[in-house]
């Protein structure tokens, strides 16, 4: 261990002071204030100057980024950029702690980033999930009845907002930060105090997304369609610095991603022996690093909008409605895959390991994610088909839209063909793997009928469409989700998962989630459109049902929750370091990693799915050069 | 069996002394990359131009009157392209050895950037419109402020790498202590070797950012004042 | 790597699983494929009030029949490897025989789906341009059905939160409920005088956005007398939920008596309307905000 003889256990008081979340949120609260009257006092009589500046506006803007300045500042963030101004070198390091508290600081470890990832999402993932629960209350009667309307929106807004927002960063937050890294044999991420500040953001955000109920809610559903947006209370705010702040944080992670695949690769790793995750967070990265941008500016507008009456989206004042829906969908269809490449790159990292097969089709595979990439670019339009934008390119976005499922294909065809003949295990992260192939190619098969234009106009804005992208979404995030943290939990907190609790687990919820999301294919169909409180009389029993079942899909993931807790904080069954017998690197390391992930850095001669080619090649050759680092 | 590719017991001492090569690397990468999201983020407003041009609802694209004064956007973007011409020689100057000359034209491309930044402040109050007077102004107040949040954080980049470079002026080949930029003061060894000589790598960054962005203003220029 | 038992007896397993697979499925999807479209295809949304709803019936039941053949792929071939290639508890580390790729099989893949995708868009192309399948057009519309000019036009205006509708054929009139003729063709121009709706009558197949300042066009030819729901698509505040109606297409003569009530009704009040246009600016100084 370390050989600094400072006093280990310092009394609790002592430990309490100093930069960490404590002292964050303090500062976070203060700087709120300091924004709050700051833009009362100063702030908005200079504004003035050019003319309708909206003050209550203003205040609560400049509030909150008050408090996510405060909030950075308390955790530590300032420290570093205010040493670099007075003049002092670069260094890569913050001072490093150990024990629990490290998970409440700026800690720039990159598994310590990845387990904070993993709470921190998954605490936002279980409220946003809970507002979902509270949608399917309200409509278990055809007439609006729980909720006023206004606070219905609100929860539909929040759901959507929470998932869409916090979810991208779903898997590359936890798993791509924990196991990039030790995938490519490298001790850090490119960018580690970046890294950290990717996740802080992410929880500013979504407690301001929360703070939208003091304000009023917020009505337009996750989308922020203007002009809605621009006379919507003060809650739409809290979305919009929500959104931005979401979009800051993704631009980040995907740089980082990018450039500590790109430069940090361990010697031997050339980009055919990269395991297939990488390839997939990479190929997420580049569409976090460059749509990202996109949605911070098209929601700074749509602030100006609000806050300093410019008219970006005003149709009498020489806007257009039309610029946002562009704008948004834009970033809005590279963030639909966003979400649902990485499910693809995890499918395909764990169907070897349980098929006791080489990964097929390697550079298909690649190619298929890579390809999803590329073309994700150029379909946006097809969220907007019944707008009347651009009329004459709906079959250009048809057939685009219709393009992408070939890459799509690559990855399924690469996925059935690793299964063919393999010896295969059915355990509890395979079982979450196979559900995607049959949550996916229902939610696939569905989106057929969405791009085609003519079949798009009765489905588009009705359950169909939400059905559709629950089951590209939910059956193929949250599920590969799920399949990650019963495969990697065990490696990065040494502690091994029941495997009858995971299978309860997964049955309840693959049989939950699909009683409560094919039925509402049907009730799309039939002509239910999404958003809104009422229905028709005749579709409440189709409604109930879907509500009973989306109370147990909550059940199954509180279960999920309790079981997952009592393990780790009660049962601690220790963890092999293997215990999936899989030859990618990060499961020859010792549970949990140590800090410093290699003795040396590791040199690769294959890529890590040679089953059945004979023994696995040592990734530390004698006489071999230490290599980097 | 090889040996373990990790043993269980180590400290954060394996973590120092890694070669600076590979933050050189990863700052330029990075770069690279961080230049083409900015690129995304102003192409949203390269389109809002072009699309509220064209459709010109309720013909308030551009009412009588609106017309952004050309002297004090070329005064702007003159001073923004001059000083990342600044620290474009600046660059050449340190990759031939000579240090003083490089902090002389930094400390000029700063005073540039800086005076273009308060002149693009005043120039907003001596417009004649304000950000409601109609699609152009949208974009014109949207697309100027956010290009001097972006030029303000180029500045702060530019000014560490000065900073560090005129703090260290006599310290050729000699280490500064370890962790002070980290608040550290246990911290016995660099977690990168020789941090110095990241100066090069960060100017050479920084210098390529720069004259990217300064792109960025020019064609705001073109569009916002000119056309 | 003590771990890594690699005993794969690479050739010991000789059965034809290909050709199961691949006769199954065919077998499957020549029996499915009929009876999807048979059965399932008229009960399709949205329905036959409308040609374009027909059009859409026909769309999606070809849909459903090229989707089903890929469905039961899938289902064939998990089905027969999840059984047939189940680990035994003994030999569950057993590694399998290292296949990494088959030319054969990725150009197959590929040239199958490819030929799929492109028939998909060839023909949703082909049916949107028909007669514009009922969706909104945008201002200035492709799929023109014939006889475009001789339409009847109604005007949909969407504001928080009701619809009424214009007839500017009958002297701009506006109406609280929308009545269409049996078997005419309609162009209806939806616009808003707010935020973004979306004019939704699903059993006529019609879906188009309203929005402030914009014309889109949507085409619609009616059959028979009938009512229908009127419902907003689109999120547009507070109640959102209760922005429905019931619209009506009656009979010819009815529709004219009709028409003639509305025109007695609107005669006082037609001095404060508006002129007819094609989209209206509402103040620009009464801004939200």
């Amino acid at each position: 261990m370390s050989t600094m003889a400072v006093d280990v256990h310092p009394p609790v008081w002592r430990r309490l002071i100093g930069f960490n979340l404590l002292t964050g949120v303090i500062l976070g609260v203060g700087g709120w204030y300091v924004g709050w009257f700051g833009a009362h006092a100063v702030v908005a009589p200079s504004l003035s100057f050019f003319g309708d500046i909206d003050f209550n506006e203003l205040s609560l803007v400049l509030a909150y980024l008050g408090g996510v300045v405060g909030f950075l500042t308390g955790l530590g963030f300032l420290n570093y950029p205010l040493a670099r101004l007075r003049g002092y070198p670069s260094s890569l390091r913050e001072k490093e702690t150990q024990g629990v508290g490290r998970y409440f600081t700026l800690c720039t470890d990159h598994k310590v980033v990845g387990i904070q990832y993993l709470w921190g999402i998954g605490l936002f993932f279980f409220i946003g999930g809970l507002n979902a629960m509270l949608i399917r209350t309200e409509l278990l009667r055809p007439a609006h009845q729980v909720f006023p309307a206004g606070t219905y929106l609100t929860i539909v807004g929040v759901h959507g907002s929470m998932m869409m927002g916090m979810m991208t960063s779903g898997i590359l937050g936890p798993f791509a930060n924990y196991l990039i890294p030790l995938m490519i044999g490298a001790r850090r991420m490119a960018f580690p105090r970046i890294e950290a500040l990717t996740f802080w953001i992410l929880m500013a955000a979504g407690v301001i997304l929360q703070t939208t109920i003091f304000w009023g809610g917020f009505p337009t559903g996750w989308t922020g369609y203007e002009p809605l947006n621009i006379e919507a209370y003060q809650g739409m705010d809290c979305y919009i610095l929500f959104f931005a702040l979401v979009g800051i944080s993704m631009t980040l992670l995907g740089i980082n991603m990018i450039v500590t695949i790109v430069t940090m690769r361990a010697p031997g790793l050339t980009w055919t022996r990269l395991p297939i995750f990488a390839w997939g967070v990479l190929s997420t990265a580049i569409l976090m690093a460059l749509a990202a941008p996109v949605l911070v500016c098209t929601l700074s507008l749509a602030l100006f909008d609000r806050v300093v009456q410019t008219n970006f989206f005003v149709a009498a004042q020489g806007g257009s409605s039309y610029l946002y829906e562009n704008l948004f969908w834009v970033f809005g269809h590279p963030e639909v895959y966003i979400l649902a490449l990485p499910g693809f790159a995890i499918v395909l990292e764990m169907l070897p390991v349980f098929a006791r097969k080489p990964l097929w089709g390697y550079r298909l595979a690649v190619a298929g994610l890579l390809g999803v990439s590329l073309l994700s670019w150029f379909v946006w339009q097809h969220h907007i088909f019944v707008s009347g934008i651009n009329g004459d390119l709906r079959p250009f976005y048809m057939l685009s839209t219709e393009l992408i499922s070939i890459p799509t294909g690559f990855t399924f065809i690469c996925g059935m063909m690793t299964l063919w003949r393999g010896n295969i295990r059915y355990t509890t992260p395979m079982l979450f793997c196979l559900a995607w192939f049959f949550n996916f190619l229902l939610g696939g098969l569905s989106g057929v009928f969405l791009s085609d234009v003519p079949s798009d106009v009765t489905t588009h804005g009705s359950f169909f469409s939400m059905a559709h992208f629950h089951y590209t979404i939910m059956g193929g995030l949250v599920f590969t989700f799920f399949a990650a943290i019963y495969y990697w939990v065990p490696k990065m907190t040494g502690i091994q998962l029941s495997e009858r609790l995971g299978k309860i687990h997964f049955w309840w919820m693959f049989l939950a989630f699909n009683s409560t999301f094919a039925p509402l294919f049907a009730i799309g169909f039939l002509g239910q459109p999404r958003r809104a409180v009422t229905y028709a009389k005749s579709l409440q029993f189709l409604n109930d049902w879907v509500s009973v079942s989306a109370f147990a899909l909550g059940l199954s993931l509180l279960f999920f929750l309790a079981t997952f807790v009592y393990q780790l904080a009660f049962v601690k069954k220790p963890a092999e370091a293997n215990p999936w017998a899989s030859r990618s690197i990060e499961f020859q390391l010792p549970s949990p990693v140590p800090v410093h992930n290699f003795d040396r850095i590791p040199v690769f001669s294959s890529d890590p799915y040679g089953y059945g080619e004979g023994p696995a090649p040592s990734w530390t050759p004698a006489g071999a050069p230490a290599g980097r680092d | 069996m090889a040996e373990p590719l990790a043993s269980p017991g180590t400290g954060y001492e394996v973590l120092e002394n890694e070669p600076p090569e590979l933050m050189g690397r990863g700052l330029r990468v990075g770069t690279y990359l961080f230049a083409g999201g900015t690129a995304f983020f102003f192409l949203c407003f390269l389109f809002a131009f072009f699309y509220l041009r064209s459709l010109d609802n309720a013909g308030m694209w551009k009412p009588k009157g609106v017309d952004a004064s050309i002297p004090w956007g070329t005064v702007i973007v003159a001073l923004y392209v001059a000083s990342a011409l600044f620290v474009r020689l600046g660059l050449a100057d340190h990759v031939a050895g000579r240090h003083r000359e490089w902090r002389q034209k930094g400390v000029v491309a700063l005073a540039l950037g800086l005076a273009g930044l308060v002149v693009q402040a005043i120039g907003w109050s001596h417009q004649g419109f304000g950000p409601a007077d109609g699609g152009f102004a949208s974009v014109y107040f949207g697309w100027t402020a956010f290009l001097f949040l972006f030029v303000f954080g180029t500045m702060y980049w530019l000014e560490t790498v000065f900073a560090t470079s005129l703090r260290y002026r006599n310290t050729l080949t000699g280490q500064p202590a370890p962790g002070e930029a980290s608040g550290d003061p246990d911290r016995t060894a660099h977690d990168i070797q020789d941090p110095l000589s990241l100066v090069r790598p960060g100017l050479e960054a920084l210098s390529f950012y720069w004259t990217f962005l300064a792109g960025i203003a020019v064609l705001a220029w073109v569009l916002l004042y000119l056309v | 790597m003590a771990t890594h038992p690699t005993t794969a007896a690479p050739g010991a397993d000789r059965a034809p699983h290909g050709r199961r697979v691949i006769v199954a499925w065919l077998v499957l999807s020549i029996v499915a494929t009929p009876l999807v479209a048979i059965f399932l295809g008229p009960i399709l949304p949205p329905g036959n009030a409308s040609v374009q709803g027909s059009g859409q019936v026909v769309d999606n039941t070809v849909l459903t029949a090229t989707i089903t053949p890929v469905f039961c792929l899938l289902l064939v071939f998990f089905v027969y490897v999840l059984t047939r290639f189940r680990a035994a508890p003994a030999t569950a580390l057993e590694d399998g025989p290292p296949l990494r790729n088959h030319n054969g099989i990725q150009v197959t893949w590929i040239v199958v789906t490819t030929v799929v995708v492109l028939s998909l868009a060839g023909f949703g192309t082909f049916e949107l341009l028909q007669n514009g399948s009922g969706g909104g057009q945008g201002p200035s519309p492709v799929a023109v059905p014939a006889g475009a000019d001789h339409m009847m036009q109604v005007q949909v205006i969407g504001q928080q939160w009701n619809w009424t509708y214009r007839y500017p054929g009958y002297g701009g009139i506006e109406t609280q409920d929308l009545y269409l003729p049996e078997n005419t063709y309609v162009v209806l121009n939806v616009t808003s005088l707010d935020v973004i709706h979306s004019f939704w009558a699903y059993a006529l197949g019609v879906k188009a956005d309203a929005n402030p300042g914009v014309d889109n066009v949507a085409y619609l030819k009616t059959k028979g007398p009938r009512s229908f729901e009127i419902r907003c698509a689109e999120l547009c505040g507070l109640w959102h939920g209760y922005m429905y109606q019931t619209g009506h297409i009656v009979p010819q003569s009815q529709f004219a008596a009709w028409i003639k009530q509305q025109q007695t009704l609107n005669a006082s009040i037609a001095r404060y309307m508006p002129k007819y246009s094609r989209s209206y600016y509402p103040d620009p100084q009464r801004r939200g905000g």
